[in-house]
């Protein structure tokens, strides 16, 4: 250590030498690169649900991105909805009031407050009996569109079913991934896309899925 | 360059030092990282507001702004409030750097000790000091980073030092 007399600027450090220097740790470049690209991605799309979201509940959204930027980076564009339908699933729960626009266990009810809202008809499908009731609808802004958002339960859980019009025909079967703790499904059927998530067991979202579907 | 490019290659490079100092600030790793999580997430959000600043200070006030906050939230003890009655005396920033012989005492400081007597200091004190002499910011980066103005600075620094002395003279007689 250098004992110069100080002068008000410049002078030696006192503790410098001795106190540690902490670098960050490998990991986390990695983890904020992955979500500074995973972001700059998401920013180029239209906005109209990112700032609304971010609006929504900032610090609710950085601790899930920071959780997203955990999981291993997968191909982008899935990864991009995944994320969005997790996003979307979050938001609906954050408040009162988000997550119904349409409030029926009656599929009758639901179905038809859709027209006029969408360029598409959604399929509202009961599952009281397998133990899935519905318990509404509203409109949600997930790929760059607006989607058709059910909601159902699964005893405590709610469950979140996003429809939309599938980019590509053909029909996929249910695959479950998941995302900061949330399950995802998502299928392909009679040129809809269908994405299920909630904090209820991968399973059971399994089970809902193929229930739906037949 | 795209948004993401120009984040890159401005900010990326304070990484270190904004670890560096949410890991002084915040007193452990999983901490610091969460909290350099969150300010990365921030600085990004607020991007193009950096225009024409330069990148270091701008974004240790976000990871610094990020640490109190988390702080005020979850250990709140550790925030007290400092009492900057003699702020602005600029001469008791240089009087504390004088080559006293307790100053030649702390050249037999080891790194263990350094490091708990600074941990221990208070939030206010530590961050100058930190900023100081280990990022070894100038008092103008400091004040704009801590949102404080420059007599405070060198007030902090000089009491920081002070408290920073007396705790390693105690530990070092301690440990003899």
């Amino acid at each position: 250590m250098n004992m110069t007399p100080k002068n008000g600027q410049g002078g030696e450090p006192l503790v410098a030498r001795d106190a540690t220097y902490y670098r960050a740790p490998d990991a986390l470049r990695a983890r904020i690169r992955s979500t500074i690209a995973a972001e700059t991605r998401r920013q180029s799309r239209p906005k109209l649900w990112t700032w609304a979201g971010m609006a929504a509940g900032m610090a609710a959204a950085s601790v899930i991105s920071w959780n997203v930027a955990l999981m291993q980076a997968r191909s982008g564009g899935d990864d991009l909805l995944e994320r969005e339908v997790a996003s979307a699933h979050v938001r609906s729960l954050m408040a009162d009031g988000h997550l119904n626009d349409v409030i029926s266990t009656d599929q009758h009810t639901v179905k038809p407050w859709f027209q006029g809202r969408l360029d598409f008809a959604p399929v509202v499908n009961d599952l009281a009996p397998s133990g899935y009731p519905l318990t509404g609808g509203r409109l949600d802004y997930i790929n760059g569109r607006p989607v058709a958002a059910l909601t159902y339960r699964s005893r405590l859980h709610v469950m979140n079913l996003f429809e939309w019009p599938a980019a590509n025909p053909g029909e996929t079967k249910p695959e479950l991934v998941t995302r900061h703790g949330y399950a995802l499904v998502r299928w392909k059927h009679g040129g809809l896309e269908y994405w299920l998530v909630s904090d209820a067991s991968g399973a059971d979202l399994l089970k809902f899925a193929q229930v739906f579907a037949q | 360059m795209n948004q993401g490019g120009r984040f890159e290659s401005t900010v990326m490079p304070h990484l270190d030092a904004a670890y560096n100092l949410a890991r002084w600030l915040t007193r452990n790793d999983h901490d610091a990282e969460d909290v350099v999580q969150e300010a990365f997430m921030r600085a990004l959000r607020y991007f193009d507001a950096m225009k024409g600043s330069e990148a270091r200070p701008w974004l240790l006030r976000i990871v610094r702004n990020t640490c109190f906050t988390w702080l005020e939230k979850n250990r709140p003890a550790d925030v007290v409030p400092l009492d900057d009655s003699e702020e602005g005396t600029a001469q008791a920033a240089a009087a504390a750097d004088f080559n006293t012989p307790e100053v030649i005492l702390l050249q037999s400081a080891n790194r263990k000790l350094v490091n708990q007597a600074l941990e221990e200091l208070p939030a206010g004190y530590r961050e100058v000091i930190v900023m100081r002499e280990i990022e070894d910011m100038s008092y103008k980066e400091i004040a704009a980073v801590a949102g404080i103005p420059m007599g405070t600075v060198m007030s902090r620094l000089a009491r920081g030092r002070e408290l920073l002395k007396i705790s390693i003279e105690n530990r070092v007689r301690r440990a003899s």
